[in-house]
C-alpha cells in the first residue's frame, strides 16, 4: 500500500518535472526561431558602451551618432516605435573598458526585456566575448560599432583556440560589425611601417582579447611583407612603469597594441624615452583624447609628434574624394544637431550601427518584431549596402567587407587625418 | 654518577637541521644572486660587458628606493603594534594625489624655472607629508586605538576597510583610470653616464631623496628620547607603560612617521613615474609589504634592503623575462626567502614570534 503511494507521488513529481522542462524548452524554442515575434508595437534597441573613464569620449560620440540616425527616422520603423536604451558596460572601479560582470548584466537585461530587437555593442572586443553568447542564446541580433578582434567571427590567424565557436552556443550567427577586423588593421599598421621605411618592429600588447589578438595580426602581417619582428611582449596594467621592458627594444619601429585604459599612455612615454629614434604606432584602441591630449592625461606633445594612429574612419574630405555622398551628409547633419565640426572618428560608426539596425528592421516590414527574420536580414541579406562608410556587404561571419583604414597624426592633442592606408599582407 | 663524570656534550644536531641552517645561511644568498649572475654571464658572452645588467640594477635601485620608503611605514607599525596596516599603501596614494593637486594649484609646470620648481616642490613635499601623516594618525586614533585590546583580526579588518575607503576617495578625486601628470623634472632625461650605465634625473631624485629620509628616521629611532620610547614600546608595551612611557602617544608618533615617509614617497613616485592612479597604493603596498617581510618585518634596515632587492628583481624581470611575469617572479622570490629564512633577511624576533 505504502509502495503504491510512493509510486503515485513519484509520478506526480515526474509529471511536474516534465511540464517544467517542456515549458523551458518551449521558451528557448521560441527564441531560436519557431515563434520569435515580439508582441506590441514597441521595439527596444539597447546600446552598451563604456561611459566612464578613458573611452567616455568615444562612447559618447557613438551614442550621438546612434541617436542622430534614430532621430532621422522619427524614432519609428513602419508601425513600430523604437525605444532606445543606453547602458554603461564599464564601472567606477573598472572604467574605460567593458567590465565583464557589468557587461554580462547588460546582456541579461536585454534578454529579459521581451521587446528587445537589437543590441548595439560592445565597444571593446573583450566585452563582446561576454555578451555575445548570452545574446546569441536568446537569438538577439547584435552589432558592434568598434570590435576588431578576429576571433569573434572567424578562426583566422589572431583568433584563440575554440574561437569563434564558443561564442555561438546555439550555432546560429547573430553578430555583425561595421569596422574591419584586426586582420585588416594589423596589415594596415604593417603597411604603414613599411611605407615609413621601418626595417624591424617591436610590439607590446596589453594582453586583452583586443590587444593580444591585434598584436598577433601585426606580427603576421609584418613578417609577410618583410619586416623583422623583434618581439611581441605582454604588458601588465598595474606596473608602475615599463622602463626596463622598453629598454629591451632594438627595433626602429614600435607598435603599442593596446587600449588607453590599460596604461598605454605610460607605455608610450616609456618607450619614447627608452628608444628616442623609434617611430611609434598605435591602433584605434588609443584613438581618444585621453591618449592624445596632455590636458586629458594623454601623452606629452613631444611623444605625440612621433606617434601615428590607425583608425578605420576616414576624414570628411577623403569620404568626399571617394564620392561617398552619404558621409558628407552625415557630417553636415551631425554639425547641425550637435554643433561639432570634426566629430570623434567613432561618431560615424555609431551612426552606421544604428542605420544598419534600422534598415534591417525596415527591410523585413511587418516582421520587424520577429527576431529571427531580423537576424536573417542582417546576416544573410546585407549585400551591397550603400552607407555613410561606402558600399559594403556583411559576410556570412558577420564581418564587413570594407578594408580602408585611415592614418592619423596627433596635433595639438587631437587626431588629424593624414592619409588612407591601402593594406598589404592581410 | 657515571653520567656526571662524562664530558658535557649537547645532543647531536639532526642532518635536516644542519642542512636547513646551511641553506638559511648560504642558500638565500645563492637565490638572491641567481638572477644577476645568470644574466651577467649571458651579457658577458653576448655583449662582452655588463652594461645591460648595470642599467637594470640602476633602474632597480631607484624604483626600490621608493618601495623602501613605503616599506618603512609597514615595518614601523608592525614593529610597534604588530598590525599589518593595509591602509598604508593608500596613505602613499593620497600623498601622490595631494602632490599632483597641490603643484597644479600653485602653477608648477615643466616650463617653470629651476628656482621656482625647487621651491614649489619643497613646499609640495611639506604639504604631502603633512596630509599623509595627519591622515595616518587620524586612522590610528579612529580605527585602531579603540581596538587595541580586541582580537588581532579586528584591527586587521579595520585596516582593510580603511584601505577600500581611501581607494574610493581616490576614484572620486581623480577618476579610476591611470592619469599621466606633467613631467616636471624630465624624469627620464639622462644626467650622466658611467660605463654605459645611464643615470636619469628620476633615478637621482629617488635615491638622493630617500637616503637622507632613511638616515633621519634611523637616527631618530636610535638616538632620540621618543625613538627609544618607540623601541621600548615595541619590545614590551606593558613594561614601557610601567616605566612611564605614554604608549598611546608613542604609537601615534609611529603612525605620524610612517605617514610622513608615505607622503614623501608619494611625491617622489609622482615625479619619477609621471602618473597617478587610485590603485597605485594597493600595488605599491603589496610590493612594499613584501619588501618589509623579505627584509624582516619590524626591522628598518631590512625594509630598506627588501625594497632595493625587490626593485632590482622587478627591473631585471621586466627587461629579461617580461613585464607580464614580473609579479610572479617577485612573489616566487618571497616564497623562496620565507622557506630558507622565515624571519627575513635581517629578521628580528618580534613579541609574536617570541
Amino acid at each position: 500500500m505504502r509502495v503504491r503511494w510512493l509510486a503515485a507521488l513519484g509520478c506526480l513529481f515526474g509529471a511536474f518535472a516534465v511540464g517544467v522542462t517542456a515549458c523551458g524548452s518551449s521558451d528557448s524554442g521560441g527564441d531560436s526561431g519557431g515563434s520569435s515575434a515580439i508582441s506590441g508595437d514597441t521595439l527596444t534597441i539597447y546600446s552598451s558602451l563604456p561611459l566612464q573613464g578613458t573611452s567616455k569620449g568615444q562612447s559618447e560620440a557613438v551614442i550621438s551618432g546612434e541617436r542622430l540616425a534614430l532621430d532621422q527616422v522619427g524614432g519609428k520603423v513602419g508601425k513600430f516605435k523604437i525605444n532606445y536604451v543606453s547602458l554603461d558596460d564599464s564601472t567606477a572601479q573598472n572604467p574605460g573598458t567593458a567590465d565583464e560582470a557589468q557587461t554580462g548584466q547588460n546582456a541579461r537585461k536585454a534578454v529579459q526585456n521581451k521587446n528587445t530587437i537589437f543590441y548595439l555593442g560592445e565597444f571593446n572586443s573583450g566585452g563582446t566575448k561576454v555578451s555575445l553568447p548570452i545574446l546569441e542564446t536568446a537569438n538577439i541580433p547584435q552589432i558592434s560599432p568598434s570590435n576588431t578582434a578576429v576571433g569573434l567571427t572567424t578562426d583566422e590567424p589572431g583568433a584563440d583556440p575554440g574561437e569563434p565557436t564558443k561564442y555561438y552556443p546555439k550555432t546560429k550567427r547573430t553578430y555583425a560589425r561595421v569596422v574591419p577586423k584586426d586582420t585588416i588593421q594589423g596589415a594596415a599598421l604593417a603597411t604603414t611601417m613599411k611605407e615609413d621605411g621601418c626595417k624591424s618592429v617591436h610590439i607590446f600588447n596589453d594582453k586583452t582579447t583586443y590587444g593580444a589578438g591585434l598584436g598577433r595580426n601585426v606580427e603576421l602581417a609584418a613578417k609577410k611583407i618583410g619586416l623583422a619582428v623583434e618581439g611581441n611582449d605582454g604588458t601588465d596594467k598595474t606596473s608602475a612603469n615599463y622602463r626596463s621592458l622598453a629598454a629591451g627594444i632594438k627595433a626602429d619601429c614600435f607598435v603599442g597594441s593596446g587600449v588607453t585604459g590599460e596604461n598605454y599612455v605610460q607605455v608610450f612615454k616609456d618607450v619614447a624615452a627608452a628608444c628616442p629614434n623609434c617611430k611609434l604606432y598605435g591602433p584605434d584602441g588609443v584613438a581618444e583624447a585621453a591618449f592624445t591630449d596632455p590636458k586629458e592625461g594623454g601623452i606629452p606633445a613631444d611623444v605625440a609628434a612621433r606617434t601615428q594612429v590607425t583608425v578605420a574612419t576616414l576624414s570628411p574630405e577623403e569620404f568626399k574624394k571617394q564620392g561617398i555622398n552619404k558621409a558628407e551628409k552625415f557630417f553636415a547633419d551631425y554639425k547641425a544637431k550637435y554643433g561639432v565640426d570634426q566629430p570623434d572618428p567613432y561618431a560615424i560608426y555609431g551612426y552606421e550601427t544604428m542605420s544598419l539596425a534600422l534598415d534591417s528592421l525596415k527591410a523585413v516590414g511587418d516582421k520587424a518584431n520577429d527576431k529571427e527574420a531580423v537576424r536573417k536580414q542582417l546576416l544573410e541579406n546585407t549585400k551591397g549596402r550603400d552607407s555613410v562608410l561606402g558600399k559594403y556587404d556583411i559576410d556570412e561571419n558577420g564581418d564587413t567587407t570594407l578594408t580602408d583604414y585611415g592614418l592619423y597624426t596627433i596635433k595639438n592633442g587631437k587626431l588629424t587625418f593624414s592619409k588612407v592606408i591601402k593594406v598589404q599582407g592581410a | 654518577m657515571e653520567a656526571a663524570s662524562l664530558p658535557a656534550e649537547g645532543p647531536k644536531p639532526k642532518t635536516s637541521e644542519v642542512l636547513r641552517e646551511f641553506l638559511s645561511k648560504y642558500g638565500l644568498i645563492a637565490v638572491l644572486l641567481a638572477l644577476p649572475i645568470y644574466y651577467g654571464i649571458q651579457d658577458l658572452s653576448a655583449d662582452g660587458n655588463l652594461t645591460r645588467l648595470g642599467n637594470n640594477l640602476m633602474d632597480g635601485l631607484s624604483n626600490g628606493a621608493i618601495w623602501a620608503l613605503v616599506a618603512l611605514g609597514y615595518t614601523l607599525v608592525y614593529g610597534i603594534i604588530e598590525l599589518i596596516n593595509f591602509a598604508h599603501g593608500e596613505i602613499f596614494m593620497i600623498g601622490a594625489f595631494t602632490s599632483f593637486a597641490f603643484w597644479t594649484e600653485i602653477g608648477l609646470t615643466p616650463s617653470t624655472g629651476t628656482a621656482g620648481l625647487v621651491g614649489g616642490l619643497l613646499l609640495t613635499l611639506v604639504v604631502a607629508m603633512l596630509v599623509s601623516s595627519s591622515l595616518n594618525v587620524m586612522i590610528e586614533k579612529v580605527g585602531y586605538r579603540p581596538l587595541r585590546s580586541a582580537p588581532k583580526l579586528a584591527p586587521l579588518i579595520t585596516a582593510v576597510g580603511f584601505s577600500f575607503i581611501l581607494q574610493n576617495v581616490g576614484v572620486l578625486w581623480l577618476g579610476a583610470s591611470q592619469r599621466a601628470v606633467p613631467d616636471l623634472i624630465g624624469s627620464q632625461t639622462e644626467l650622466f653616464n658611467i660605463l654605459g650605465i645611464s643615470v636619469s634625473r628620476g633615478d637621482l631624485l629617488a635615491i638622493v631623496a630617500t637616503i637622507p629620509l632613511v638616515i633621519m628616521l634611523t637616527a631618530f629611532v636610535t638616538n632620540s628620547r621618543l625613538g627609544k620610547a618607540m623601541r621600548a614600546t615595541a619590545q614590551d608595551p606593558e613594561a614601557a607603560r610601567l616605566m612611564g612611557i605614554n604608549v598611546d602617544t608613542t604609537i601615534s608618533l609611529t603612525f605620524l612617521l610612517g605617514g610622513l615617509l608615505a607622503g614623501a614617497a608619494g611625491l617622489i613616485n609622482t615625479l619619477y613615474q609621471t602618473n597617478v592612479w587610485y590603485l597605485q597604493g594597493f600595488t605599491a603596498g603589496l610590493i612594499a609589504f613584501t619588501a618589509a617581510v623579505m627584509g624582516g618585518i619590524g626591522n628598518l634596515r631590512g625594509a630598506v634592503l627588501g625594497g632595493l632587492i625587490i626593485g632590482c628583481i622587478q627591473q631585471i624581470s621586466d627587461n629579461r623575462i617580461g613585464n607580464e611575469w614580473t609579479p610572479a617572479v617577485i612573489f616566487a622570490y618571497l616564497v623562496l626567502i620565507m622557506v630558507f629564512r622565515p624571519q627575513g633577511l635581517i629578521g628580528e624576533e618580534t613579541r609574536e614570534a617570541g
